[in-house]
């Protein structure tokens, strides 16, 4: 039985993942931005007598309308976040497209200014979606073969899919992605996007079935971080249909590494058994 | 014979989701990295010493450093924790140290046994404290496995000491180099 690390899906689990992606920027003048948006607020919106900063008892919609339950900043974020990625495709990862999303949940346009202007809490609550969306993919597919349901896949195979599966969530957003990836590789988002990323392929490889405990645990994660790093610039540059390219350059790629691996071991076997015949040579010269 | 194995798991699962992450992870982490140390450690001494006198009592200790190890091992992949990444570096250092103390004869091997033990045994019951303050029903089954660890090298110490340790040349700058490094190869395996 593999046993998942991550705690039952509610609705504050994303909202905590935000939070911990968020938790890098709290160096960032988000406080200051924020409250120069909300000392003025626009006139056709009732005036809200709570700080930006911290958690309040109730939020005022523009319909004067209280949410039903207590909701902490950080799920109104979550909801304000998702609902903005639908128009990403069109507004790219802005703030424009935050102020759209805001505005179906029917609040103000100015609820885009609790965020980054480059879109970096937009982009990494995305990736934190899409990790968990896998996370819950590989784990229901595991109980499938715990019951017997289906096949346990050999291990190229299962990579190359759960890399498949993740990457295909990248289609409906992929010709603003390349933005995104720049905005990821800044220096203040790089311990978030690559927390995120570790993450992601320790759950890949946990969900293949890796026990490793020695020195094979990074080996194994590098070289996956390594295939699904350049499968994704392989897609961003396909105009193949159905991405068939890239799934092809993922295939081989992973093939490569199988392959490395068995020379690896082969190597080691070679290696532990001319040390052994090292030793009995000595032990038998030195009697 | 599955159904009993993945009982305990889903057991150990169901209580994963209130740990505390970060300690957890530490505390194995650095428990497995000190078990393979000191598995290399002994085996460094039976390079030398196999054949001699003390062969079978370092024998013994090393198979139940063996043991330890394995249950580390378990527990890393249950909790999903990552092993130290100088776990190839403490493969060296552990062998040259077991090797190197045996060098100097029965007396410096089982020098070595005690200063590590002792640094080993202080360490253990550092976690426990941790453990218990943080909650010791939640913690139950990691708390007996390291209150039993505990024990055995705490034993291990104690055979050193029978074995004439003390008797050793400079066997108080030994010990006290020895145990710096146990110091040292904690704080960094805790950590990376």
């Amino acid at each position: 039985v593999r046993c998942q690390q991550y705690p039952p899906l509610r609705a504050l689990q994303a909202s905590a993942v935000l939070r911990r992606a968020s938790d890098e920027h709290k160096k960032e003048p988000l406080t200051s931005s924020s409250q120069q948006h909300f000392d003025s607020p626009p006139a056709d919106h009732q005036p809200e007598p709570q700080e930006p900063q911290g958690p309040h008892p109730s939020y005022t919609g523009q319909g004067g309308q209280e949410s039903e339950d207590y909701e902490s900043e950080e799920q109104l974020q979550h909801r304000i976040l998702t609902a903005a990625l639908e128009f990403v495709p069109q507004h790219g990862w802005t703030a424009e497209a935050i102020a759209e999303g805001a505005k179906t949940l029917g609040l103000s346009v100015a609820a885009a200014g609790m965020f980054q202007r480059d879109g970096s809490e937009l982009i990494l609550h995305f990736v934190s979606e899409c990790n968990t969306k896998l996370s819950k993919l590989l784990e229901k597919e595991q109980k499938l073969v715990q019951l017997g349901e289906a096949e346990k896949k050999p291990i190229d195979e299962f990579l190359r899919d759960a890399v498949e599966a993740r990457l295909r969530m990248l289609i409906p957003y992929i010709e603003k992605w390349p933005q995104a990836l720049s905005v990821l590789l800044l220096p203040r988002n790089i311990p978030s996007s690559l927390s995120l990323l570790t993450s992601m392929i320790d759950d890949i490889w946990h969900y293949a079935g890796d026990q490793s405990t020695d020195f094979n645990w990074y080996t194994r994660r590098a070289v996956l971080t390594g295939i699904y790093n350049t499968t994704e610039l392989v897609m961003m540059q396909d105009s193949s249909p159905g991405f068939e390219d890239t799934w092809r350059f993922l295939e081989n790629r992973v093939a490569d590494a199988m392959a490395m691996s068995n020379t690896a071991s082969q190597v080691q076997s070679t290696g532990e058994a001319v040390v052994q015949g090292l030793m009995g040579a000595a032990v038998t010269v030195s009697n | 014979p599955g159904a009993g194995a993945s009982l305990r798991l889903c057991s150990m699962r169901v209580a994963q989701e209130g740990i505390n992450k970060p300690v957890i992870d530490r505390i194995i982490r650095v428990d497995h990295a000190g078990e393979y140390g000191a598995n290399r450690i002994y085996a460094g001494q039976m390079a030398v010493l196999g054949r001699s006198s003390v062969g079978p009592v370092i024998q013994q200790m090393w198979n139940q450093e063996k043991d330890h190890l394995k249950k580390f091992n378990e527990l890393m992949v249950i909790y999903r924790v990552r092993p130290t990444v100088l776990l190839p570096f403490w493969n060296i250092a552990g062998f040259v140290l077991g090797a190197g103390s045996a060098l100097l004869g029965k007396k410096g091997a089982m020098a070595c046994t005690v200063a590590v033990e002792e640094s080993i045994s202080e360490h253990y019951n550092n976690q426990i404290r941790t453990l218990i303050e943080e909650d010791p029903e939640k913690y139950k089954e990691l708390l007996q496995v390291i209150k039993q660890f505990r024990d055995d090298e705490q034993e291990h110490h104690d055979i050193g000491l029978e074995h004439d340790a003390e008797a050793t040349p400079a066997y108080s700058v030994l010990k006290t180099a020895i145990q710096l490094g146990c110091k040292t190869a904690i704080f960094l395996s805790e950590r990376i």
